[in-house]
């Protein structure tokens, strides 16, 4: 067992397994046919006691029809007597095949089926021919019942049952047979899966065991083995238990760790040799490292370590002609960093300055900037204002133009008024002399009336009604006189109100005439005024304009100046930054002289 | 009685119908040089020269303004020879003729000058009648008419 490869031993325990699982199924299958066979049978028989059934019933049915046409004569009874007798023939047709199989049981069906086809075409017809024959003769059922027919009919039929009868029997003691051999096989089946079933459990529990010592001990062994190696336990084998592939592993194991010893040692003499060469060496550059450079090397060969010790002298040599000639250019690298440093140091300050220069230049820019600005938004304002102030003059002088056109009209108005006027007063003059007529015709009147008086006084009585009369015209000349002076005194107050009226509109025309010459001159002087500021306005956009192109120019200056801050500010940078760098390669300079002056050159 | 009434100043005066011949208008009177202050002038009547007196004048008042009811009164002078005479007579604010009942008539009680005569009151106030005949003093009668002066 232990020979045997690792493959063979998985083969031969799993194929195990699976043959014992194959001689299970295989045996299952079996009782499982067998099961089914049973069944098949049981079937085969209960279809032969269907149709042994049936045989019974349509013969029965053949009787009992037959039997009422005997009783009645009724054609209609016997109508599927035909019918009737095709299928109790093919139902014991059928009968007789299924039998096929049983001779004895065969034997017995057709025994019957000669009996019935005899009777149902044979002694069936007779009865029935018979009974026609009698028609509705009155006793025709007793005369057919006392027959010989029916009675012949009847022991054909009653042994035809007979053999049926013993045909089922038999079949049913065949089923129950059948029955008790299908429970046997059913128990025995499941005896099987279950006994079947433990002993493959048990049996691949057994062979996954023996598989896993045979295999998993070695390789254990080995893991071990390896794992004191990889400490560095050098002296670590293994123990070959198995002939198997693990074995081999195990064998070759030993051998390189065998081998693996062996070399240490040899590495160690080796090891031991070169020390005391490379100790000797190590004197040499030990002391150099300290500063003195005087030391020999002693070891020479043909060997890695002679030819090391050649090359260490000769650098050796080479070094001290090197650090002779860095201590001469650190000199001069320390004068020079002192130079540069001097010069950076003023430059610096150079550049400081500048900054602060270009600082204040942008300031004032800056301020004549934001001046211009001011500037050039009073100046805007200037403009509106001009072409605010140029509007209103327009309007003005139009308003002023309108307000001449009106006084003009007022003084055409004002003339007008005189001249009516003095019509009127020419009209007045014509009535105060149509009154001075009235006044004189209203005089003689009155004198009449008075003379008329004096004259009717004279008449004495004869003169009474005449002095009446002479009385009414003088209070008539009196009424008419009076009339007269207050006609003439309304006169007189109008033609002084008309004369007082004409000074008043001379007056009045003479104020407008001047007003119209002032106002006149109001316009005129309004439109030079206008004049001038409109040639204000263009005059103001030049300035706009050229207040502009400065804003925009101190603009850019304040840009440039801030780029050339920047600069500056950037150069002032890189000034420092140099500076620091040349203070740096000041204390590297010194640094290099105080390295170098602790190396001793000469022995 | 009627009288014609007229004014001297702001007073009334009544000259009796009967002694007046005729009212005339103010006309253009011709001077006559040298005659006393109350001859106004000398008016020509249809032909025949006629002296006027001015009854403002004469009564030692302002001489008469020249007023449209400025009238020359054409009244009989009688002298007192018996002599009758037509006489302008220029007066003030000639009203018109008004009736004074003779029962009203009074005597003024004041003799202030010869022509003044008897007073009557009414509704405007008093009426004093003037006396044509005592109108001129006997040396104003020999100067405007000699005639009579001669024939006595």
């Amino acid at each position: 067992m232990n020979n045997l490869s690792i493959k063979n031993k998985l083969y031969i325990g799993f194929g195990s397994i699976v043959a014992i699982i194959l001689l299970l199924l295989i045996t299952a299958y079996n009782n499982f046919a067998s099961l089914t066979d049973a069944n098949r049978w049981d079937r085969h028989t209960m279809e032969v006691l269907l149709q042994l059934d049936r045989i019974n019933s349509v013969s029965l049915q053949i009787q009992v029809d037959t039997r009422g046409y005997i009783l009645t004569g009724s054609e209609a009874l016997i109508g599927t007597e035909r019918e009737n007798a095709e299928q109790l023939k093919q139902h014991v047709a059928k009968a007789v095949q299924l039998t096929a199989d049983n001779p004895q049981q065969n034997e017995r069906l057709k025994r019957a089926q000669a009996l019935l086809t005899t009777w149902a075409d044979v002694n069936i017809r007779r009865q029935i021919e018979k009974r026609r024959a009698l028609g509705d003769t009155k006793g025709a059922p007793e005369i057919l019942a006392q027959s010989s027919e029916l009675k012949e009919a009847g022991a054909i039929v009653a042994s035809a049952r007979e053999l049926l009868d013993q045909a089922a029997e038999e079949e049913r003691r065949l089923l129950a047979e059948r029955s008790a051999k299908a429970v046997d096989l059913h128990s025995n089946q499941n005896n099987l899966l279950l006994g079947g079933g433990a002993a493959v459990f048990v049996l691949s529990l057994l062979i996954a065991y023996t598989l896993g010592r045979a295999i998993l001990g070695p390789l254990a062994n080995l893991t071990a083995g390896l794992a004191r190696l990889g400490g560095g336990d050098l002296g670590a084998r293994t123990v070959v238990t198995s002939g198997d592939e693990l074995g081999k592993v195990s064998e070759d194991f030993n051998k390189m760790a065998q081998q693996l010893q062996d070399a240490m040692l040899r590495e160690q003499a080796q090891t031991n040799d070169l020390r005391a060469k490379v100790d000797s060496l190590l004197d040499v550059v030990a002391r150099a490292a300290g500063g003195d450079m005087t030391g020999k090397i002693s070891v020479g060969g043909d060997g890695a370590i002679g030819q090391l010790g050649d090359g260490l002298q000769r650098m050796f040599d080479n070094l001290r002609q090197l650090l002779t000639n860095v201590q001469k250019a650190g000199i001069q690298v320390t004068t020079s960093a002192t130079e540069i440093a001097a010069s950076a140091k003023q430059q610096e300050a150079t550049g400081v300055e500048q900054a602060q220069t270009s600082v204040e230049v942008l300031s004032t820019t800056k301020e004549i900037s934001s001046n211009t600005s001011q500037l050039l938004k009073t100046m805007e304002d200037a403009t509106a204002v001009a072409d605010y102030t140029t509007s209103a003059t327009s309007e003005a002088q139009g308003n002023l133009r309108r307000m001449d056109q009106t006084m003009q009209n007022m003084v055409n108005a004002t003339d007008s008024i005189n001249a009516k006027l003095a019509a009127l007063s020419e009209k007045a003059s014509n009535i105060n002399s149509v009154l001075t007529t009235i006044t004189k015709v209203a005089d003689q009147t009155n004198i009449l009336s008075l003379n008329a008086a004096i004259e009717a006084e004279k008449a004495g009585e004869a003169g009474r009604g005449f002095s009446v009369v002479a009385t009414e015209i003088r209070r008539l000349a009196d009424q008419t006189s009076v009339s007269t002076w207050d006609i003439e005194q309304m006169l007189k107050e109008m033609q002084s109100a008309v004369s007082a009226s004409v000074m008043g509109m001379d007056k009045f025309s003479e104020e407008i005439r001047r007003s119209v010459g002032e106002v006149r001159q109001v316009t005129d002087q309004l439109s030079s005024v206008m004049d001038q500021v409109q040639k204000l306005a263009p005059q103001f956009d030049a300035v706009l304009q050229g207040m502009q192109a400065q804003a925009v120019g101190a603009q850019q200056i304040t840009e440039t100046m801030m780029q050339l801050n920047d600069a500056t500010q950037q150069t002032v940078e890189s000034l420092k930054a140099t500076s620091e760098a040349v203070h740096q390669l000041q204390y590297a300079a010194g640094d290099l002289q105080s390295s170098v002056s602790t190396f001793a050159v000469n022995a | 009685m009627k009288v014609l009434v007229f004014h001297i100043g702001t007073d009334r005066y009544g000259l009796p119908l009967r002694q007046v011949q005729r009212v005339l208008p103010l006309l253009e009177l011709k001077g006559i040089p040298l005659a006393p202050d109350s001859v106004a002038g000398l008016m020509n009547l249809h032909g025949t020269p006629l002296p006027v007196i001015d009854l403002s004048r004469i009564s030692g008042k302002a001489p008469s303004r020249q007023h449209y009811d400025t009238r020359i009164v054409v009244a009989d002078y009688t002298a007192p020879g018996g002599a009758v005479h037509a006489l302008g007579l220029m007066a003030e604010r000639v009203q018109g003729v008004q009736d004074v009942a003779t029962q009203d008539l009074a005597p003024s009680g004041v003799q202030a000058a010869p022509f003044l005569g008897q007073v009557a009151g009414d509704a405007q106030g008093m009426v004093q009648l003037v006396e044509v005949n005592e109108l001129l003093p006997a040396e104003l009668r020999a100067r405007l008419f000699p005639s009579e002066v001669a024939t006595r």
